[in-house]
Order: structure tokens, then sequence, then C-alpha cells
């Protein structure tokens, strides 16, 4: 506390420090100390305390202390600051004026304090206060008449009071002796403290809080008790002692015979003294305005001026504008270079999604359910529900989450540019020219030869269109006639007939069937005597070379048929196709499993059989001759081989892309060829154009079983195990700059599906656009256009 | 050496250079995580597509270009200014300097976002475009309850309350509004404006319900924008009305709010739509409380009003009378018949309708319109009122001169742009089917049954407007004495519509038979319910064959087989979707036929 004061006084440079601080110690003191009770003990101290500081010279304390002729000065400038109000001097009111405020402030607040106990003795107690100020500065004006020769009452009166109280914590011994603790720890306890003798000090038994009042209103001077907590009693001040306090509230010296304006006496024997203490003169900056002062004064002068300090508020610009006030400036549309994308709009309400949609748009309980058996992707997010009238309608319970999906979208979600196809799908549908301008081709079932118990395997035409043979599962071949449907021969054989194929030269009517591991080679008894007179020729086997043959080469032996007259060539294992060359003296045979004799050449004329491949890659299926070259094309499961058949060479390598290859044929020019595949897809090779397919045609659901070019016209076909054939026109045009024409023309039906399989072979009629198909239901049937 | 090395000095090229993961971008631009979302969602930037995907497939890439747009952002500086200031507050706070923490809070840095906007839009139509999701998100947290745990202050609601009935308070008295339906989510609306279609979605006015699941960062970010630009947008469209934008409160209504301790800042809110609306005098119900400010004042209000719209120089007062009178004649055809759809209807609405919805459509529609409460213009017991809007099971007291129905008749006559016959509307009964404006019925295949209905009343108003003399059909004139004369019922005309179709099918169906029989083909019961064949009947030439099924599918087959692969994928993808637009079809006409049968 004294520290502060001190400082303060440093800082005022002035004499009014002093009463300030004392004031201040006064009002902290009353507003710290939280009992009534503590006022009253340091207010005891203070009495003591303050003569001793105003008046005493401690050698220690000059240093802290203003030097002798400083406190002279300061008591002059309170005592005339004092007198000023009514000398009405032109020197500092400003402060005398806040001197005052504040001193009304601590009145005001002390008053608060006195009303809790009563507010008409605080009334009291201000007026006399007033009186006794007006009596105070008579008295130091007095004071001031009389000079510091001034020896008071007050005064003469100070220093007994000064040796009365040493010390004012020794008069009054607290009776507890715990110290500055929180009295909280205390309160669950049974004492309150220690005493001197370190024994407990029992809390006293708490008074009824209604007993205290009625005891309270009886007693009159209950308004002077005061509980002090400290030391858990009730204490009664004394009338002195509440004189003591209300100086003190007013922020005077507790005693009133303190002056603490008292006349300053030097002590200090000055007389014989050499040297000052100080002799310094008072400098010169102590009358003169200060110049950093000043310049800082300009410089705040500088920056109002500048407008760099502003006193008012910045104003406040109208938050909206017209933004968008002119079009024109702004043609670019992103800033930055890249093409904005904007949000896609998010979907509009449909019908279900009405509160009271029509009853259709309602799915029933079942289907709910049903819901639930269903992934959770594919489940349908809004379940129409129905109310009857607007105000049952409750709040949407994801209304917000729908929305944050939404932001999260906006921000989260790559965006690109995708092309939405808004077109009708029969667009999509190629131009093609129409079916009417693209006839004839075969249409319609025209016949149907019936009489084989098993599924036909093979048909095939004879070059004058005029008979028809067929191999079949139930081990016959049959020849038919083709315009009336009569069956005119059947060979009995003994195993299922797999392929059968008829001689490409009219005077020749020889028919080569594959049947188990034979082919057989039949004389079918058609044509004039001297064709059968030259046929019976050819067909006839030596039996003594067969064995020597048959021993030496063991690939295939030639042998007279026993039953039917022919010529029959055993293999050595199962033989699936036959074909003849243009010429028809060559033939060649497919042995699928055989190895290094898959393919096999053989001349009928001279009775003899070649072994040109030795080597294949991957199995053989099918192979033929070019319709006027001497190449020779091998289908193996994945591609097609071209071979020169005079160099034995291979000239091309043609790849289908196909899973496995189960028929070719080619086009009468030879330039252009398709394959059909298990897989239902069909190959167009243009030769010329390029080992790879020139279109894939995906037709056929199942396995195609055989392709087949028209002679003459510009058709060509497929059959598959679905039970159906395509017919197909396939224009091939002599101008080398223009593509193959494919246009699909019909799908032929009627072939019932039998253990699975359908259609086992189509070929075409050689001069007639018209389609024979062989169903595995044992019909053949004839489509015409 | 593998494809993809790139040597030291060589810069990086393509999909590589072009995009950036978003958590390099993060490193880039040297902030946080939340900063950069703040960042994308005010710049309206967002993750792109690269061609190839450099650093794997399941991280998000962000163009370059747009990072470094953001980059060059002044508005990260300042959430960088901001983050140190936050930093410096809590320090002192901290450090209970408390002076230091005062002195600071005056100086906040803020932003302003308007130069985003114009950035995003820079024209103003580009504004209105993306308009929808503002709306929807302003509409949506007008009606929410302050949050305070999560940041959602009362201050924004009041704001985003006050937004939303500016705007319709424009779109009201402009008669923009095309469209409304009221779906289980809320209330649906379509403005057109400047050309624009704008459709938002207003919540039904309850309490929402508020999930967890939902992250208010994201929200408040996206509110912030949306705020901003619809208050920009806002202004325009009030500008070019010659209105001054925030529209200024009445002294004395705004006194009243001061001294009525009910009335907070959401009615002063309110109120400001309701200066906008002379018919309506406002939208919020706690307007009912201004007492004094209702009826009595309303005529101080207009003169108020009025003084607010015409600026204070004579010259543009003139220009104001010269564009109402411009705006007269621009107004298209299709304003024009909003304007006058319900104009010499006078409306009450019960207690209990929904009565902010109302009190925007009734007027947007050319309607005068009124409530059961203090401050409205005219009283229930009014004989000039024309229909009353209630939504009770029984009515007790009921007037003769006017017509009680159910609110979704005013729904459903925008829609159809019609007054609607209001005997299947009356109190207590289940209304007809509420459709949505927004499906095209005959794109999606499946007409309901009272679209229909709706489309024949359309044909006979149109009709009665314009007498053709020529025309002889007899299904308009039924239709036609149904609305004159307004005897017949509703659903008697619809049964013998629908009599009437159900013979034409017949018709075509007996026509179609006798042609087979010509063609020398049995009647097959195949053939007998299907309209599809009949139709694909003509195009087959040659009749003989004996399944035309077969035939349209063979040529559809045989088409397909020429297709090319990726056409024909794309075919068949087409088909599928068909398949299912037309599965569901069925299912509906299951479900009506089933629930007809129910009910019979």
């Amino acid at each position: 506390m004294s520290k502060l004061s001190l400082s303060f006084l440093e800082r005022d440079g002035n004499g009014s420090g002093r009463v300030e601080a004392l004031r201040t110690q006064a009002l902290s003191l009353s507003l710290s100390l939280c009992g009534l009770i503590n006022i009253r003990r340091t207010a005891q101290n203070m009495k003591v305390l303050i003569p001793k500081k105003s008046v005493s010279i401690d050698p220690a304390k000059k240093k802290k202390s203003k030097s002798p002729s400083r406190a002279k000065t300061s008591v002059k400038g309170k005592s005339r600051r004092r007198v000023e109000p009514i000398a009405t001097a032109n020197e500092g009111p400003n402060e005398h004026e806040k001197i005052e405020q504040e001193s009304s402030e601590d009145e005001m607040n002390h008053e608060d304090l006195v009303e809790d106990n009563e507010t008409h003795q605080s009334i009291e107690g201000n007026e006399s206060s007033e009186d006794e100020d007006f009596t105070r500065t008579e008295e130091i004006k007095d004071s001031n008449e009389g000079h510091l020769l001034g020896d008071d009452d007050e005064a003469g009166e100070a220093p007994p009071t000064v040796e009365d109280s040493d010390s004012s914590e020794d008069e009054v011994p607290s009776r507890n002796t715990v110290g500055d603790v929180p009295l909280k720890w205390y309160e669950d306890e049974e004492h309150i403290g220690y005493d001197i003798t370190g024994k407990k000090i029992k809390k006293q038994a708490r008074k009824d809080k209604l007993e205290s009042f009625l005891a309270g209103a009886d007693d009159a001077k209950n308004w002077r008790k005061v509980y002090d907590e400290y030391n858990d009693e009730e204490v009664e001040l004394t009338k002195q002692e509440t004189k003591l306090i209300r100086r003190m509230l007013k922020g005077r010296t507790p005693h009133a015979e303190v002056d603490p304006y008292a006349p300053y006496v030097d002590w200090f024997v000055w007389d014989d003294k050499k040297h000052p203490l100080s002799n310094a003169p008072e400098p010169k900056r102590r009358f003169i305005p200060s110049k950093w002062e000043s310049k800082k004064v300009v410089e705040y002068v500088r920056a109002i001026r500048k407008g760099l300090i502003k006193f008012d508020k910045p104003k406040e610009e109208p938050p909206f504008y017209l933004l968008w006030g002119d079009d024109s400036s702004s043609t670019d549309k992103s800033g930055h270079g890249l093409s904005y994308i904007p949000a896609p709009k998010p979907k509009l309400a449909g019908h279900e999604e009405s509160y009271n949609p029509s009853i259709e748009y309602i799915p029933t309980q079942e289907e709910i359910n049903s819901y639930q058996l269903m992934y959770e992707e594919d489940r349908p997010k809004f379940i129409p529900r129905r109310f009857e009238s607007l105000r049952t309608v409750p709040a949407y319970d994801n209304a917000l989450k729908e929305s944050f999906d939404r932001c999260l979208d906006l921000y989260l979600c790559p965006r690109t540019r995708k092309k939405r196809i808004n077109i009708d799908p029969e667009s999509l549908k190629p131009k093609l020219p129409s079916r009417k301008d693209l006839r004839p081709y075969p249409m319609t079932c025209y016949l149907e030869y019936g009489g084989h118990s098993g599924a036909v395997m093979s048909i095939s035409i004879d070059v004058s269109g005029q008979w028809i043979a067929s191999g079949s599962m139930d081990a016959t071949i049959r020849i038919w006639e083709v315009e009336t449907g009569r069956c005119r021969k059947v060979w009995e054989v003994d195993e299922a007939v797999q392929h059968v194929a008829w001689n490409p030269l009219p005077e020749l009517p020889i028919l080569a069937a594959c049947v188990g591991q034979d082919v057989l080679l039949l004389n079918t008894g058609l044509g004039n005597d001297e064709e059968q007179q030259k046929i019976k020729e050819l067909l006839h086997v030596e039996t003594a070379a067969v064995p020597d043959e048959s021993g030496s080469t063991s690939i295939v032996s030639w042998l007279q048929h026993d039953k039917h007259e022919g010529i029959r060539l055993k293999h050595h294992k199962t033989v699936s196709s036959v074909e003849w060359h243009r010429k028809g003296d060559y033939f060649t045979t497919i042995v699928p499993g055989g190895d290094t004799r898959a393919i096999l050449l053989h001349q009928l004329s001279k009775k003899l059989t070649h072994n040109p491949f030795k080597k294949l890659h991957g199995l053989p299926v099918s192979a033929v001759f070019h319709p006027s070259r001497s190449m020779f094309f091998v289908a193996t499961k994945k591609t097609v081989r071209v071979y020169d058949l005079l160099k034995l060479s291979l000239i091309k390598k043609l790849e289908t892309g196909l899973r496995e290859v189960s028929s070719i044929a080619i086009h009468p020019a030879g330039d252009n060829l398709i394959v059909g595949s298990k897989e239902g897809k069909l190959c167009w090779f243009d030769m010329d154009l390029s080992s790879k397919p020139y279109r894939i045609l995906k037709s056929h659901p199942k396995d195609i079983t055989n392709v087949a070019f028209h002679r003459s016209y510009p058709l060509f076909a497929s059959s598959s195990e679905d039970g159906t054939a395509y017919v197909f026109h396939g224009m091939v045009y002599s101008d080398l700059n223009q593509n193959p024409l494919i246009v699909p023309l019909e799908i032929l039906r009627g072939h019932s599906s039998t253990n699975g399989r359908g259609v086992m072979d189509c070929k075409f009629h050689p001069r007639q656009p018209w389609l024979f198909t062989a169903g595995a239901d044992s019909v053949i049937k004839l489509f015409c256009h | 050496m593998p494809k993809h090395y790139r040597p030291p000095g060589k810069k990086k090229e393509g999909n590589a250079a072009k995009y950036i993961t978003r958590t390099k971008a993060i490193h880039y631009l040297q902030i946080n995580l939340s900063t950069f979302r703040r960042l994308c969602i005010l710049k309206g930037v967002f993750p792109r597509e690269p061609k190839k995907k450099v650093e794997g497939n399941h991280k998000t890439y962000y163009h370059m270009k747009d990072i470094m747009f953001l980059a060059h952002d002044p508005l990260l500086e300042k959430f960088r200014d901001i983050r140190a200031y936050d930093r410096k507050v809590k320090k002192a706070i901290a450090k209970k300097n408390k002076d230091l923490a005062t002195r600071l809070l005056t100086r906040k840095p803020s932003y302003t976002l308007d130069r985003l906007i114009r950035e995003r839009y820079p024209q103003f139509i580009d504004a209105l475009r993306d308009l929808d999701d503002c709306l929807t998100m302003v509409h949506l947290f007008a009606s929410l309850p302050a949050v305070e745990s999560e940041r959602v202050q009362v201050k924004r609601i009041h704001n985003c309350r006050r937004l939303s009935h500016e705007w319709q308070a424009y779109i009201s008295q402009t008669h923009r509004l095309r469209k409304t339906f009221i779906s289980v989510k809320g209330i649906y609306y379509q403005a057109e404006v400047e050309g624009q279609k704008i459709t938002w979605l207003t919540p039904h006015a309850l309490q929402q319900v508020l999930t967890d699941d939902v992250d208010f960062n994201v929200m408040l970010t996206f509110l912030e924008f949306y705020e901003t630009l619809l208050a920009f947008v806002n202004f325009k469209l009030y500008h070019s009305r010659n209105v001054k934008y925030p529209p200024i409160l009445d002294p004395r209504l705004e006194a009243l709010a001061a001294d009525l301790y009910a009335l907070s800042r959401y009615v002063a809110a309110s109120s400001r739509s309701a200066q906008l609306k002379p018919n309506d005098i406002s939208s919020g119900p706690e307007q009912a409380e201004v007492k004094e400010a209702s009826t009595a004042d309303e005529s101080d209000l207009r003169l108020a009003q009025l003084q607010h719209q015409l600026p204070a120089n004579e010259p543009g007062a003139l220009m104001n009378l010269v564009e109402d009178a411009s705006s007269e004649n621009e107004d298209d055809e299709e304003t024009r018949e909003c304007k006058s759809l319900f104009k010499n209807l006078k409306i009450f609405l019960s207690r209990e309708v929904p009565r902010e919805a109302l009190l925007f459509i009734i007027p947007a529609f050319g309607g005068t319109v009124s409530w059961d409460g203090d401050g409205a213009p005219f009283r229930e017991a009014d004989e000039s009122i024309t229909h009353q809007i209630v939504d009770r099971p029984t009515q007790g007291h009921i007037f003769l001169s006017r017509e009680y129905v159910q609110p979704q008749w005013v729904f459903d006559c925008v829609n159809a742009r019609i007054i609607l016959p209001t005997n299947s509307y009356m109190v207590g009964r289940v209304p007809p089917p509420h459709l949505s404006p927004f499906v095209d019925n005959e794109a999606e295949g499946y007409v309901p049954e009272y679209a229909e209905t709706i489309k024949r009343l359309q044909a006979a108003a149109k009709k009665q407007l314009l007498p053709m003399p020529g025309m002889d059909n007899r299904d308009l004139d039924d239709a036609q004495n149904l609305l004159v004369e307004g005897i017949i019922d509703r659903t008697e005309a619809n049964e013998a519509a629908e009599k009437k179709r159900k013979m034409a099918i017949r018709e075509k169906q007996y026509h179609d038979e006798l042609k087979l029989e010509l063609q020398g083909i049995t009647y097959s019961a195949t053939l007998s319910n299907k309209d599809v064949q009949s139709s694909v009947e003509d195009k087959v030439v040659d009749a003989s064959f004996p399944d035309p099924e077969q035939i349209v599918e063979d040529t559809r087959n045989m088409s397909q087989v020429v297709m090319s692969r990726k056409k024909r994928k794309l075919y068949e993808a087409m088909r599928i979707g068909d398949g299912r637009k037309k599965a569901q079809i069925n299912l509906y006409k299951q479900r009506k036929k089933k629930a007809d049968q129910a009910s019979k």
C-alpha cells in the first residue's frame, strides 16, 4: 500500500498526490476487505501510520520520498488548491473538478454500503461531513495564514497518538490463528481454527434466521452488530468506531484529530553543516513546456489533418448494388480459360412424389416388402404415400439430408460433359436398300422332303439342279427329285452319314458320302448309258492292287464297295467332310482327329491319295477348293489358310477372330469368302482388302452349322442350330473401289428343334434362287422366292 | 526404359501436368482442407475427370488451371488473415489480455462476395440459370430453427426469410409464377424470369427435422454464397421495377415493432416483404399481431409504398409510369394468362390452411386474398368472397354465396390454367389425385385418368372462349355442356368418355379382324387385344405368315445383324430402357385395374 501511494506521489509531481493516495488507499481498503471489522482494524493502523509517514524523517525513506523542499511545496500546493474554490484561482480548475468528482463517486459507493444498515444515518453523516469539510478548509486557511509555525491543537495531539500505538496488530489479537487462508477450508469442519494455544475453536451454534431476525428487531443497537466470520463472533461496534468508519468512508483520516496537512517541521538542523544535501537549482525544464510533448501533439494534428486518424466510424457502403448494370462489358464466359460446366439441375418431381398421387402410383404392401429383397442400389429411394388431405402431410424427414447431398454433389462430384444420345433407337439402324428391290430370294417354304427317320446331316444338289442327295443319322443316303419331292433312291449304309457331295461334273453323277471312317463314292445311276458305262469304269478298283497300296501307304485304302456299286475309301479315323474339286477328278476329305493325316487329297481317276499338309496349325474344320484357280482353303478353328496347290505353298492367312470356325464358303468369283462360327457369328472376308474380316455379322444366337453362296445370284445363307436360316444379299462389285453390299433379307423358319439341334445344312439351288435346308427334325425343306 | 519414365530435367506433360489431386492441391495452396473446401464452394471450382488418371483411380482430380485460379484469388489471402486474426484473439484471451482482445474484436477482417458473383455469373441471365439450388437452400433455411450448437444463427435464418420473401414478392407481383406442385417433400414452384425456368422447393411450414448426418459447415458456406447471390438478384429485379432495394420499412410499423415485445426482427423481415405486396400484407403469421398496422393503417402503408416506389424527382416518377405501361405491353401471353386466372375471385383462407404458400400463389395469378386473423384486408363475413379455402373435416357455418374448397383446388387450377369445377374439392371429400405439372404425360407413355379429365376441361374452356362453328365433335360438346350447365357430374362425363374410347377401340379391333380374315388367316386370340400388332400388320407385305409378331422381331433382328457392335450395344441398351419404362407403365395399368375392380 505504501509503495503504491509513493509511486502515485512521484508520478503526480504535485502535492495532491499524497491526498489522492490516501483516498485511494481508503477506497481500496474499504472495497477489498470484506468485513467491516477489518476496516476497523486497519483504520487503527492508519491512524498510526499516516502521521508517521507525513511527519517523521526516516533516513531510509528519504530516498523514496521527496526532498524536504519538494514536500514543502507539495503541502503548499495542496493547501493552495484546497483554498481555490473559495479564492477562485484560475489555475488547474480541471484537476480540482476531477477530484471532486471522484470523491463524490466514492461517497456514492460508500452510501451504498451504509444504506444496507440504515439510510438516514448516512444522510446525517453526509450533512455532518459537509460541515466538517467546510470547517476543514477554514482550518487550512487558518493554517495558511498562521504560516508554518502553526502548532495547532491537532498537530499537538498527533504525536501522542503516535506514541500510543506502535503496532496495531498487537493491540487486538484475533482469537483465531489460522491466518490469511480461505475460510472455505473450514466450511465443513466443526471448528473454525485454532487459538493461540493451539486449541481448536469450536463453531458456535448456528442461530435460526427467524430467531436472529427477531432478536435484531428488538435490539436497537442491532445495526452496529457485525458478524466476524474469521473469529466466528459477533462484534458490536462502539460509537467511536462507527465514527471512525464513517470518516474513512468519506475518505478522510480516521481520526478527526489527525491533521494530514500539518505544517512541515524541518527537524533537520541546517546550521553548521558545510555541505548541502542538494543545492541544485530547480532545472529549467520544470518551467518550460515539454518539447517532446509538443512534437507529439504536432504529429497527432498532422495525422488528423491527413485523415489517418478518424474519429467517426467508417461510412458503411450499401452492401448490395446493381451488380449487373451493363452486361456489355462481360463477354468472356470463363475467367481462366476453362470451360465452365454447369451443374445438372435436380430432377423435377413426378406424379409419384405428390402428396396425393393417383392410386396406381402407390405400391401395395407386398411390393414394398419385396423391395427388401432387392439389392440396396436397386431399391427405390422414394416410396410414394397418399395423404387424404393437406393438413395430414408431415414434415419431410430427409429435407436437410437431401439438401446436403445436393451440396456435396455440387462441390465434390467431378463434372464432365456427357453426350446424351436422345435419339430414336430406330435411327441407329443402317439405311439398307429395300428388300423388295433385292428380289428374288428364298422366302417361303415350298416343299418338304420327308422320309428320313433321323436328323439329316447333309444335303447336296447335283449340277443340273434336278436331284438332291441327303445323308442322315439313320444311316441312309437318299436321292430326291427336286421338283416333285419324290425319293428316287435309298442306300442303306452301316453308320450315320456325316456329309454328302455331288460330283460337280454333269456327266459324272457320282455321289461322295462320309460314313463313319469311310468315304463312299456311289454311282447314282443317273445319266444315259454311255455315261453310266464311264462311271462304272471309273468306280472300279482292282482288288489285287488294293492290299498292296493299303499296305504300303496305309493312309487310305481304296476298296470296292461290296453292297452298293462304288468305291469305299477306308480312313484311319472318322471323316467329317468331303469336297470335290471343280473339275471332278480330285476331292478332299477332312479327318478332324487325324493329326498329320487330317486333310487328304484324292484323285479319283488314278485312285491315288496325297497328304500334302503334314503340318497343320490347329484342328482342321473344313477345306474347300477355289472355284476357278488352283487354290485351296483350309479352315482351322481360328484361322483360314490359303494354299497354292501347284506350288504347295501358303499364300495367305486370314485371321477370323472367332472362337471356333464351323464352316466356310467361297464366293463364286473367288475373292470373297464367308466363315461361320460356333458362336453364331458370320465373317465376310474380302481377300483383296485385308486379312481381317470386312464385316462381322452377329446373326444367330446358336452355332452356325453351315454357310453357302449362291452360284449365280448375289445371295448367301447361313443355317444354325437355333432352327433358322438367314438369307443375305451379298453383292460383290467388279469395281474394286466399291465394297461388297451385305443386306440381310430373310429369316427362314420352319424346322423344329430336336435334341437341341436345328438346321444342319443349307444349300442353294445351282440355278434358281432357292434354298434347301436340312433339319435335325429329319425333314429337308425347299424355300422358294 | 519404362514408357512412363520422365528424365529428371524434363517437365511433366499431358494429364500428369494438367491435373492435380486434391491432397496435392491443398499442399500447393498451403491451406487446410476446410479452407480449401470453402474456397472451392465460393469460387465454384469442382473436380474434373481426366482422361487418364495418373495418380490412381480413386482420387479426386482438379484441373491445374482451376487451382491456379484459386491461388490468385484475394479471398485466399483474406482467409489467411482471418486465420491469423483468430489466433491473435485466442492468444489474447488466453493470456487474459482483455483490452487487446476487445481492441482486436473491433477490427475483425471481413470479406465480400460480390466480386465472386460477378466472376461466376458475368451476365444476369447466368445467375438466373443457376438460381434453383440457391432458392431451394434459402427457403429451406428460412424454415429451419436456429441451431446454436451448429452455428446456425437466428440472424441468418431471418436473413433467409427476408430474402425468400423479397423474391416471392417480386414473383408474385410480376405474375411470373407458372407451376406449383405439392409433394411430400414440400411445395415446388416454377417461375419464368427472363425466359429462364426457375424451379425451387419450399418445405412444408412445419417444424423441420434436424438430422445428425449433415455437415453444417458445408451447408453454411453454400448458404453464405447463396444469400449474397439472391440479394444481388433481388436488387437487380427490384431495380428493374424501379423499387428501392433493401425495402425500407414503414417507420410507423417499425416503431410499433419496437414497442411490441412480441414483434421481433423476424416480423420486421416479413413485414418488409409484405410492404411490397399491396394485396397481401404479409406472409408471416406473426404479422397478425400488428393490430394497429393492419386495416386502419393500410392506406397509409400504401402511400408509404408508393413513395418508396417512385423516386423523388418527377421525371423518375414519369419513367415509372411509362415503364409500367410498357411492361403491360411487354408481358407475354403466358403472363397475361396467369395474371387473369383468378382475376374475379375473392378468396378467403381459413385458419388451418398453409397461409404462406397461398398468399404467394393467389396474388401471383391475379386473385384477391384474405385470411382469418387480424390485419386481414377483409373479413370472413364479407359477402363478396367467392371462394373460401378450408382444410378441415367438416365446415360448421356455411355462407351460401361462396364455395368451400380444399387448398389443392388452387394448385390444380394454377397448373391447369383454368378454374376447375369445385365439386370434387369440397370439404370432407378426398380430393382427386394431385398430379405433377412437370411430367410430360405423352412422352412418359402413361396418362393418369385425372390428367385426361383436366385436358378435356381445358379444351372445353378454350372452346368456350373461341366458339368454332365448324367443329362437331361430340366429345368436346359433352365437356362443354358439363362446364356450362354444371349439371352432369364430372365422373359421369368421365365415364361417358371412357365408354366412347372403349367403343372406338373395339371398333378398331373389329376392323382389324375383318382385314385379317380377308387375308385368309383364322382369328387367333393373341391378335385380339394388342394394338401394336394391328399397327404392324400394315407393314407386312405378305400376310401369309402365321405369326406377325415373329415378323416384327425378325425385321428388327435382321437390321441388328448389320449394325456395328457399338451401335448394336447402344441399341440394345436403349431397348432395355424402353422395356423398363413399359414395364413400369404396365405396372401402373395393372394397379389401376385392380383398384378399379376393388372399388366396383
